[in-house]
């Protein structure tokens, strides 16, 4: 597309600047651009993998003094016969189903009820106050709701035991701490965080749609529900297969929110691959990194290959 | 409310149907948005009395206090011995961390698509497949052997340097459809006048790009000012950390972090960005329908 404008691009550049200098000036200045995002990106994004990469074929551990070897796949078919890692594979995928439905259908439905207000102040207010919890940083997110899940003082209990009755101080529900209720609680927590985003998402999704094409769909005379499935939710399968991807990916890789709620207790269900990882890198003996990295690899290609499934089968036709 | 101006054309009226029938769907469509919205504030609203309750109110635990008490502000900075400090070390890093990835992704986002130098598809595909690739978290590992040999471990000042990345694929990726939206020839132009690269992208890209500054601004500064892991990981010291790491560790309970304290904190935290972002959101939104759907 843009391939065209580019030599014509390069010609007026160097008759500009008038001839050999212009085309130094421009082989200088293209790296001058780019070196700035360049650094930090190889340095901090792409020298970790690779470098991980190759630390999951060796014995390194941190705090050691001796120097590592090369183990070839010893850490890989360790971590494989170690059935925590299959059990902290599972838990980031349960995590994920609880997870990814309701992130996607919730502000689906919100985006569809929002596109519909014509009165443009309500429109703005309502965007504004859903868009709230998307500006909030994680952590705070974190934080509050660790206090709204608080066993004792947090106001969901105060209104289970003390203005609904259901409960008694004693059998109360734990909500976190590595109960088998901390991963719904994530997750509801997760689907609030996320429902003003992603409903944005979907609202820019639906005004991108022609008015055109679900007026004729009235007109002969469709239901709301057959103008919504046959029209209005193929236009939308774009924002829709890059939501669930990315969310996936998200969900799957979850780790502050574990080590906020859950710690290092391998009977928690958040002990999931990540806090695995990072506990055998970071909180174990001589911090074991080689093996650390394995587990690491493991869990991110495992995901990365449900993604490609993924991808494959909400790939628009045609 | 004046649900009465809402109502789209979708009911036909009829003289017989009362009000109530004639506007259902609306007043249903309301009822769900207003619910839903309610659900967003409640939370948030608990924080913000939670901060101005009387000690025996936050004990009691009702929503609305009997007594008010906006004494919990003043004496979370004047007893909390490392609040201001952790308070100024999130302020540093996350200015540094902003100010660096928004330059770097103008010059990246504007090079990929009017310089167009030899690899640059290359290096959008890469940007891309990281953006899928849990980066983050299996890359703590190698950055802190990174930060251990360039000796910034327990350093707030290293911090910067693996937030930039945090979110500058995502940043240098929205600035590049921000720029494919500026058409070439303007920059041809400015450049046959004798302005080189620098002055057409600062005095003809930048205020073009507008709405993708505000976008990528207040994205990095949500991820730089609530990033836990990294500091968590990376440094040690109580008054080193930033307000993240120093939050989630506190327990609410008696003393300096009874629950009304740790709610004035949190409420300073949060309120800054809150702010900015309700005075920058139409700007935020034009950003975000032009540039975030595209990539």
């Amino acid at each position: 597309m843009t391939e065209a404008i580019a030599p014509g691009e390069i010609d007026l550049g160097a008759r500009a600047a008038g001839g050999e200098i212009g085309l130094m000036r421009k082989g200088a200045s293209e790296w001058l651009f780019l070196a700035p995002a360049l650094v930090f990106f190889i340095g901090y994004q792409v020298w970790p993998i690779f470098r991980v990469l190759w630390l999951s074929f060796t014995d390194f551990q941190f705090l050691s003094s001796k120097p590592a070897h090369w183990v070839w796949l010893d850490n890989y078919a360790h971590a494989l016969s170690d059935p925590l890692m299959w059990t902290s594979l599972m838990r980031a995928a349960l995590f994920t189903v609880m997870f990814l439905p309701g992130t996607i259908i919730l502000p689906l439905l919100l985006a569809i009820l929002v596109d519909r207000v014509t009165n443009q102040r309500l429109a703005t207010l309502y965007r504004v106050i859903l868009l709230i919890p998307a500006v909030i940083p994680s952590t705070l997110i974190f934080v509050l709701w660790k206090w709204m899940y608080n066993y004792q003082s947090g106001p969901i209990n105060h209104l289970l035991v003390d203005t609904f009755g259901l409960f008694t101080l004693q059998n109360a529900p734990q909500w976190l701490g590595g109960t088998a209720l901390t991963l719904p609680s994530i997750a509801v927590m997760e689907v609030w965080w996320g429902l003003g985003y992603h409903t944005i998402f979907f609202i820019a999704g639906l005004a991108a749609i022609p008015k055109e094409l679900p007026d004729a769909a009235r007109i002969d005379g469709a239901s709301e529900w057959q103008v919504f499935w046959h029209v209005t939710r193929p236009q939308l399968a774009p924002i829709m297969m890059i939501l669930v991807v990315l969310r996936f990916g998200t969900a799957m890789a979850v780790i502050d929110e574990y080590l906020i709620f859950g710690g290092f207790n391998r009977a928690s269900p958040t002990y999931t691959w990540t806090i695995f990882m990072y506990d055998q890198a970071f909180k174990l003996g001589l911090w074991r990194q080689g093996y650390a990295a394995a587990i690491g690899m493991i869990g991110a290609v495992a995901m990365m290959f449900v993604m490609v499934i993924l991808l494959r089968i909400f790939r628009p036709k045609g | 409310m004046t649900l009465e101006t809402n109502y789209s054309a979708a009911a036909e009226p009829e003289e017989t149907e009362s009000w109530f029938a004639r506007n259902r769907s609306a007043i249903v469509r309301h009822s769900v948005i207003n619910l839903f919205a309610l659900i967003i504030l409640l939370p948030l609203c608990w924080v913000l009395l939670m901060s101005v309750k009387s000690l025996p109110d936050a004990m009691r635990g009702d929503f609305w206090p009997k007594h008010f008490d906006f004494t919990h502000y003043t004496y979370v900075f004047h007893r909390i011995a490392t609040l201001p400090v952790n308070l100024f070390n999130s302020i540093y890093v996350t200015a540094a961390t902003v100010l660096i990835t928004t330059i770097c992704a103008v010059l990246a986002g504007y090079a990929l698509v009017h310089i167009r130098p030899f690899g640059a598809g290359l290096i959008v595909t890469a940007l891309l497949v990281s953006l899928y690739f849990p980066v983050r978290v299996v890359s703590i590992i190698s950055i802190y052997e990174t930060q251990h040999w360039l000796g910034l471990i327990n350093n707030t000042s290293g911090l910067i340097l693996p937030y930039i990345t945090l979110q500058l694929a995502i940043s240098i990726l929205i600035m590049r459809s921000m720029f494919q939206l500026v058409p070439h020839e303007m920059f041809e132009s400015a450049r046959i006048d004798g302005a080189g690269h620098w002055r057409a992208l600062w005095e003809v890209g930048l205020p073009m790009v507008r709405n993708g500054l505000v976008v990528i601004f207040i994205v990095n500064f949500v991820a730089a000012w609530g990033e836990y892991l990294l500091c968590l990981t990376l440094v040690d010291d109580e008054a080193k950390r930033t307000m993240p790491v120093v939050l989630a560790a506190a327990q609410g309970g008696q003393g300096q972090w009874s629950w009304p304290n740790l709610a004035a904190v949190y409420v300073i935290v949060v309120t800054p960005g809150i702010i900015a972002f309700t005075f920058a959101q139409k700007l935020f939104f034009k950003g975000l329908l032009e540039g975030a759907l595209k990539g």
